[in-house]
This record gives C-alpha cells, sequence and structure tokens, in this order.
C-alpha cells in the first residue's frame, strides 16, 4: 500500500509541478486527476486484496444481458 | 495565442508539422499486425486448419484495413475524432469519441497483460507483474511523448527485427520438422475454420482501427492503400509460416495444449537457446501495438476536450492503462478465455460497425456534390 502511494506520489507531484509551471487550463487538470484517481483507488484495492470486479467483467456480463454470449 | 479561436488552426499546424512516410507506415502497421500475436498464436481454435482460418481472415482482414484506409482517403487530414464529430454530429460523435478512446485504452491494457503474462510467465517468474509491465510503459511513455515521427522512426529501426527473428528459429529447427503434421485437412468440417477466420479478423486485423488516428500524418496520401494492403498481405504470410513451423515441429496435439506456441518451438532448438529472441520479438510489436493505442486514446482524448497537446494526457492514461491490465483479469487462464470468447463480440461494434457507417456517410456526402452538378 505505502509502495503505491509513494508511486503515485511522485507521479503526481512530477506532472502537476509541470502543469501549475505552464499554467495549464481547467480540462487538463481535470481529465488528468479523473484517471490518477481511478488509478489510485483501484491501486490501493488491488494492493489490500480487494479485486473489485473489472471491466472485462462487465462487458462479459453486459454481452450476457443482452443475449451475444450464452 | 487565443486558444478558442485557434483550435483546428493548431491541429492543421500539428498535421503538417508531424510526417510520415509510407515505409514507416507500413513498418509501424506491420509491428502493430505483429504485435501480440507473436506470443499468442491466433486463429488457433481451427486446430490443424488455422492456416486456412488464416488466409480466408487474413483476405477478410485485408479488406476491413482496405475499409479503414477509404475512411482515411474520403477524408483527408481528419482523425477518427474529426470523421465521427462531421458524419454524425457534434454530440452523438462525442460519446462515439469516448467509446473509442476507452477502447483505445482497453487494448493497450489488453497488450500490456500479454506482455505481463508472458515475461512472467517464462522469463521472470519471481518478479511481479506490475514491476514488468510498469517498466515498459515508462519506455514507452518516453517514445510517445516524443512525438508519432520518432514512433515512426523506431519502428524502421526496430520493426524489421521481426521476421528476422522467425527466419533465425525457422531455419534452426529445420532438421526436427514432421511435414505432415498439419494433415488431414478440414477433419473437423469448415465451422471452425470460419470460426477462427473471424476471430482473426478481429484480432489483430480490425485493432487497426487505432490508425484512423494516425493516417492523417502519411506524407504521400496516394499510396496509403497500397500501404495497407501489403503490409495485412505480409502480417498473414509471416503468421502463415509461423504456424506451419510451430505445427511441423510440436505437432497438432502439444500444439494444442501449449500456453505460449511460439515460445514452446523456441526452445526445442538443439544446442541452441533463442529463448530471448521471442521476447525481444513481443517487445518489438508489443511496444509498437501500445505505442499507437496509448497514442491514438491520448489524441483523441485531447481533440474531445480540446486539449492543445496529447502529451499532457500520455503520463495520466499510461499509468491508468497500466493499473487496468493487472485490474482487467485475475489469471492467465481467464485471459485466454476472454481474448477467445468474448473479445470478438466486443470489438464488432468499433471494428465493423461504425466504420462502415462512417463509410457510407462519407461516400454520400461525396457523391452530393457531384450530383448536385449534374442536376445544374
Amino acid at each position: 500500500m505505502i509502495i503505491v502511494l509513494a508511486v503515485f506520489a511522485i507521479l503526481i507531484l512530477y506532472d502537476l509541478q509541470r502543469f501549475i509551471r505552464k499554467k495549464e487550463r481547467a480540462r487538463v487538470f481535470a481529465l488528468y486527476i479523473f484517471f490518477m484517481a481511478a488509478s489510485l483507488a483501484v491501486s490501493l484495492l488491488l494492493a489490500s486484496g480487494r479485486r473489485p470486479s473489472g471491466p472485462s467483467q462487465w462487458i462479459e456480463a453486459t454481452l450476457k444481458m443482452i443475449g451475444v454470449l450464452k | 495565442m487565443d486558444r478558442s479561436n485557434t483550435k483546428d488552426d493548431w491541429s492543421l499546424e500539428v498535421m503538417e508539422k508531424a510526417r510520415m512516410s509510407s515505409i514507416q507506415l507500413f513498418l509501424l502497421l506491420s509491428g502493430f499486425l505483429f504485435g501480440s500475436t507473436v506470443i499468442l498464436a491466433p486463429a488457433q481454435g481451427a486446430k490443424n486448419d488455422a492456416w486456412l482460418a488464416m488466409l480466408l481472415g487474413g483476405a477478410g482482414g485485408t479488406l476491413l484495413m482496405w475499409v479503414y484506409a477509404a475512411i482515411a482517403l474520403l477524408n483527408p487530414s481528419k482523425t477518427l475524432v474529426d470523421i465521427l464529430k462531421e458524419k454524425l454530429g457534434k454530440v452523438a460523435g462525442n460519446i462515439f469519441a469516448v467509446l473509442y478512446t476507452w477502447y483505445f485504452i482497453h487494448l493497450a491494457s489488453l497488450v500490456f497483460r500479454n506482455f505481463g503474462e508472458f515475461i512472467c510467465t517464462v522469463t521472470f517468474p519471481e518478479t511481479p507483474m506490475v514491476v514488468v509491465i510498469g517498466l515498459f510503459a515508462v519506455i514507452l511513455v518516453y517514445a510517445i511523448n516524443s512525438g508519432i515521427e520518432v514512433i515512426g522512426r523506431l519502428s524502421e529501426l526496430l520493426v524489421p527485427v521481426i521476421p528476422l527473428v522467425v527466419l533465425i528459429i525457422s531455419l534452426s529447427l529445420i532438421t526436427v520438422h514432421d511435414f505432415t503434421a498439419f494433415l488431414p485437412i478440414l477433419e473437423n468440417g469448415i465451422t471452425p475454420v470460419l470460426n477462427a477466420a473471424f476471430g482473426f479478423i478481429s484480432f489483430p486485423f480490425g485493432e487497426t482501427i487505432a490508425f484512423l488516428m494516425l493516417f492523417p500524418h502519411l506524407s504521400k496520401k496516394e499510396k496509403l492503400k497500397k500501404v495497407v494492403f501489403v503490409s495485412a498481405a505480409v502480417s498473414t504470410l509471416l503468421g502463415i509460416i509461423l504456424f506451419f513451423r510451430d505445427i511441423f515441429v510440436l505437432g497438432s496435439d502439444l500444439m494444442a495444449r501449449s500456453t505460449f506456441i511460439p515460445h514452446l518451438t523456441s526452445l526445442l532448438i538443439p544446442g541452441l537457446n533463442v529463448e530471448p529472441l521471442v521476447d525481444i520479438n513481443l517487445l518489438i510489436g508489443g511496444g509498437v501495438k501500445i505505442s499507437v493505442c496509448i497514442y491514438a486514446a491520448a489524441r483523441a482524448l485531447s481533440q474531445i476536450a480540446g486539449i492543445d497537446d496529447y502529451r499532457k494526457l500520455t503520463g495520466a492514461i499510461s499509468t491508468f492503462c497500466v493499473v487496468l491490465s493487472i485490474w482487467v483479469y485475475e489469471n492467465v487462464l481467464e485471459m485466454f478465455n476472454w481474448a477467445e470468447k468474448v473479445w470478438l463480440y466486443y470489438s464488432i461494434p468499433f471494428q465493423i460497425v461504425v466504420p462502415l457507417l462512417l463509410l457510407l456517410l462519407s461516400l454520400r456526402k461525396k457523391s452530393k456534390p457531384s450530383n448536385a452538378r449534374t442536376e445544374s
């Protein structure tokens, strides 16, 4: 968990200082934070051994629901 | 710089700057098509007749890539996002563009996972997969941030190694061949062959839909169809050569039971260890494929959001891809099962339905002015 947090802290600090220096628009920040927050949340869950159901399972379930897959 | 006014100017400016030669595009396409097929051996559902499935699938795949090239030629200097917005309207176009962005991210993650599974199974079994994938991602982010021209030049340098390695391994195994191993032909009928052929169209040919984000960079547009045709033909041929090499050496029974077939074949060379060569092939092919997918995703997302430079998003998208690649499957068996059963149906809208719709809309729009001229 600590390793995951440390890796993300380094990545975010490195990118954000560049964004702030270049005075990026809010959209860049919003998209960046969305991807990094999603990655961080999933990483922490995976690191703690509580693997959430993934996109592959959602896609499979959707295809089964609409009758494409049996 | 007034960004609100110059968003379109900017994309045009970048289009003008970043250029790729026909050779570079050919090698990029070939590397992409070879990508993870180097370890996964597609069309295996047809067993002995996989070569037939590859021939049929190769023909279908070439046709599909021809459709993508036709869309690109009917909409010169426009990326997939531009085309979607123009043909489907701003709202629907943006929705489809977001879905395609997701598709490219997902595809990159799956290739990352293939790469990670292979390396952690055969080369570094003690190393955590996230470390292997993470380190590979760092190198790829550097390449993607350097721009599409650099990726093109890298492919010029590295992709020719792939057929060379195939040749080295094939020639090294010439003494241990059983040339009748692929017989009898059509033992289980035509149905498995057709199913495998359809799968082969989707993986890898249909995945080249990502190149609709790259085609505008080609310097000589008139050569696009030729480049697409040659790269599809070369990849099919290389796939068939690989299949025959593997089945001649392993036999159909062992081939059906093994996980990473080309790797197993490479282990059987008497008195020589060429295992790292398969790793090198995967590094090159997989690297090209992931780079193109992440580039396409970052470029698409930056166009949707009106961000002037895709490089601002590559770091975040790549990080997400690495996490997604670990999250997406629990183990290697789930990976193969999903790729075989679900991937094809999931891909059909992205690879066939929407591109055909775009082609029809592009053709209709092209024929309109000429009709108007005839009437007047």
